[in-house]
């Protein structure tokens, strides 16, 4: 009887083991075919041997992460690359590094990899370049990135310098304001904040109440801004640090029936903030540029694979749009809100 | 009555036929064998789509680095599930012991000038004393685990679901919620990235060393024998003269001191400790012992079995990575084999009765 169930339990697992493995069969061909006519290389007769390189997001679910990996495959399609997407599905120091082992495996061309913590992510990175895999540090950065070839990123400091900025026009230059961040450690979020921070300092009459923390989940965002708006009936403003933040703050505020008179400004350009701007929630979007960092990476790999072009600058950085209620239609502005595909 | 709760070859079907029992059916009925099976397959099915790269020596060590905090947690998780237990808090608690020891190590290597250079001059004093700070702190919210859970009469769940949240606020406060990244770099080429007689990383060889201990502990001591005793039999076990209450709290102390443990390796691994990390661990270190048959009712498990429970998930993750799978397969296999595992854990129960 056990002997039975047993074996139709290992015979589940078996499908299960195979049906995986073939939705990975059936989604290389397209590529692998593509590779199968190969085109001259750029050096003369001799084929050259399709370069594949991989893109390691800060976590998968994310569309400025989504946007970055559309960003590389467009520019990778037109340069003749291969580029695969893997993500850990957590920010998580220790799952990154089992997704980044498991791609030093694969042995890429090369890396582009979005690191979930300064420090952390050294040693593991370490390990791919001393296995000979050159890595592009894209968005999110390391202390010591002189193991990278390059770090192709927002200027996230200037950002948040802008934020500041327009919050302060929005509240009118007075009243408390808050930073609802995403977690505490990440290089990103962190320097949006100096910057907003910095920027508030031309803004004596701003009552800054400091950063609440929502540990990048949306019901907790909700929680805290709903608990500050709570403790601070007499709220201005709120500064935003990405997304997550964003989705969040937006329900807490449309509860509280206080999007008229809260001022909100948020880091990125997500599908439900666009929305949320749209509505009249949010005033102001920092829009980054995930498609042009996920390109940049791309082509300072190709650079460096195919033309070898050893010498990057230590930092690219690709600037971000200020998206309103007024110019959101216009395409220029548009283009760059971050897609969910 | 002690045999039967012992959990592996006495709870197989044949086992009342005693000594006739075939080989055939004693390889059928160890309670790991299908798991170990499901092992095998997935290790022969990657190596045949990825001969190049998945099966070679790197990508093993690499895979069996990246399991050494699941199986260390785990180790102690399944003496925890054995009692019918359960300890949430496990991945907050090696994150607070993490961040408690790098601060010792950081505050004992040298003034906050000398170390903001970057030189830490009594790091050779500071490194032995941080690790075992760390792995005291893990044990100490471990004894507070047990004394909670026996001395206030709460549902475990309920206890380290609170437990877990304080070990993480406490370790938000001490670090400022930033990672700690002071810590003396020896720690990490010396421990944690030090490979012995240049190929055996450290960090395996203490889980190994570790878990053939916790394998004897459990199988030979009366401490191993006790903790069956009480996860099977509460009542019966206080009958026959356990000291249940004093038992359980040790069991979480030493999930602690494994979780402390754990905390210290990684630290030594990656010679930072972000707060933001391991909100996972503690459930793929309880995913692991459920897939090694461990049974959440308690009375049964083992831990060459939870060892293999925690090596699917990372095989499994790592073999899809390398064949190019989009992410989000892994969450659906390994749930799956989280619900088979437990189900299968159930027909052998049903069985046996």
């Amino acid at each position: 009887m056990v002997r039975r169930h047993a074996k139709g339990l290992f015979a589940m697992l078996l499908i299960l083991a195979l049906a995986l493995v073939g939705c990975g069969g059936s989604s290389t061909p397209p590529a692998q075919s593509g590779g199968g006519t190969p085109a001259p290389g750029p050096s003369g007769s001799e084929p050259e041997k399709k370069l594949k390189i991989t893109l390691i997001e800060g976590v998968a679910n994310d569309t400025f992460y989504i946007s970055m990996a559309r960003g590389a495959r467009e520019k990778a399609q037109e340069l003749g690359i291969e580029v695969d997407v893997q993500g850990a599905l957590t920010w998580d120091v220790a799952e990154q590094t089992k997704v980044l082992n498991a791609v030093i495996a694969k042995k890429p061309d090369a890396i582009l990899i979005a690191p979930t913590d300064r420090k952390g992510m050294y040693a593991p990175l370490k390990a791919a370049v001393d296995a000979g895999i050159p890595v592009i540090l894209v968005d999110t950065t390391l202390d010591d990135a002189s193991i990278a070839l390059t770090n192709i990123a927002s200027d996230n400091y200037e950002g948040g310098k802008e934020a500041a900025k327009a919050l302060a026009e929005l509240v009118g230059a007075k009243g408390k304001v808050f930073t609802l961040n995403t977690k505490p450690g990440i290089s990103t979020s962190d320097e949006r904040v100096r910057g907003f921070e910095d920027g508030l300092k031309d803004f004596p009459e701003i009552e800054y109440l400091g950063v609440q923390f929502n540990d990048d989940d949306t019901t907790k965002a909700t929680s805290v801004t709903s608990a500050m708006l709570q403790r601070n009936p007499d709220l201005a403003g709120i500064f935003v640090t990405n997304q997550i933040g964003g989705m969040g703050a937006n329900v807490a505020l449309k509860n509280a029936q206080k999007a008229d008179e809260v001022k909100m400004v948020e880091f990125d350009g997500g599908p439900d903030q666009v929305k949320a701007l749209k509505e009249g929630i949010v005033q102001s979007l920092i829009v980054q540029k995930p498609l042009e960092i996920g390109a940049k990476g791309v082509e300072v790999a190709a650079a460096y694979l195919r033309d070898g072009k050893k010498d990057f600058e230590a930092v690219v950085t690709t600037g971000f749009v200020v998206a309103t209620q007024e110019n959101m239609e216009d395409p220029e502005i548009s283009k760059y809100f971050y897609v969910a595909d | 009555m002690e045999k039967t709760a012992r959990g592996d070859q006495s709870m197989l079907p044949g086992a009342a036929e005693g000594a006739q029992v075939s080989i055939w059916k004693r390889i059928f009925g160890w309670s790991n064998f299908w798991i170990l099976a499901v092992l095998l397959l997935l290790v022969t099915v990657f190596t045949v789509l990825q001969p190049q790269a998945f099966p070679t020596f790197m990508n093993a060590r690499n895979i069996a680095l990246d399991t050494c905090v699941v199986i260390l947690l785990a180790i102690g998780a399944t003496y925890v599930i054995i009692t019918s237990g359960i300890d949430l808090s496990i991945g907050s608690n090696l994150v607070l012991s993490a961040v408690v020891s790098a601060k010792v190590m950081a505050w004992l290597s040298g003034t906050p000038a000398q170390i903001r250079a970057g030189e830490f001059p009594n790091q050779w004093v500071a490194i032995p004393i941080g690790i075992a700070v760390g792995i005291l702190t893990g044990m100490a919210w471990g004894w507070l685990n047990g004394r909670l859970i026996t001395g206030l009469k709460l549902p475990p769940f309920i206890v380290t679901l609170g437990t877990m949240t304080m070990a993480l606020g406490a370790a938000n406060l001490l670090s400022g919620g930033v990672s700690i990244a002071n810590v003396p770099p020896v720690l990490q080429t010396a421990v944690g990235m030090k490979n012995l007689f240049g190929f055996l990383p450290v960090p395996i060889l203490i889980t190994a060393l570790i878990a053939a201990f916790a394998m004897f502990i459990l199988n030979k001591t009366r401490f191993g024998r006790h903790t069956y005793a009480v996860g099977s039999n509460t009542e019966a076990a206080r009958l026959s003269g356990i000291n249940v209450n004093r038992h359980l709290i040790k069991v979480y102390a030493v999930q602690g001191l494994l979780a402390g443990m754990a905390g210290v390796m990684d630290l030594a691994r990656f010679n930072s400790v972000s707060p933001a990390s391991h909100s996972q661990t503690n459930l793929n270190a309880i995913a692991a012992v459920i897939i090694g048959g461990t049974s959440i009712f308690g009375g049964a498990g083992t831990i060459g079995g939870t060892i293999i429970g925690a090596f699917i998930p990372t095989i499994l993750q790592n073999g899809l990575i390398i064949n190019d799978i989009e992410p989000f397969w892994q969450q659906i296999a390994v749930g799956a084999i989280i619900v088979g595992a437990v189900y299968f854990d159930q027909l052998r129960r049903r069985n046996r009765k």
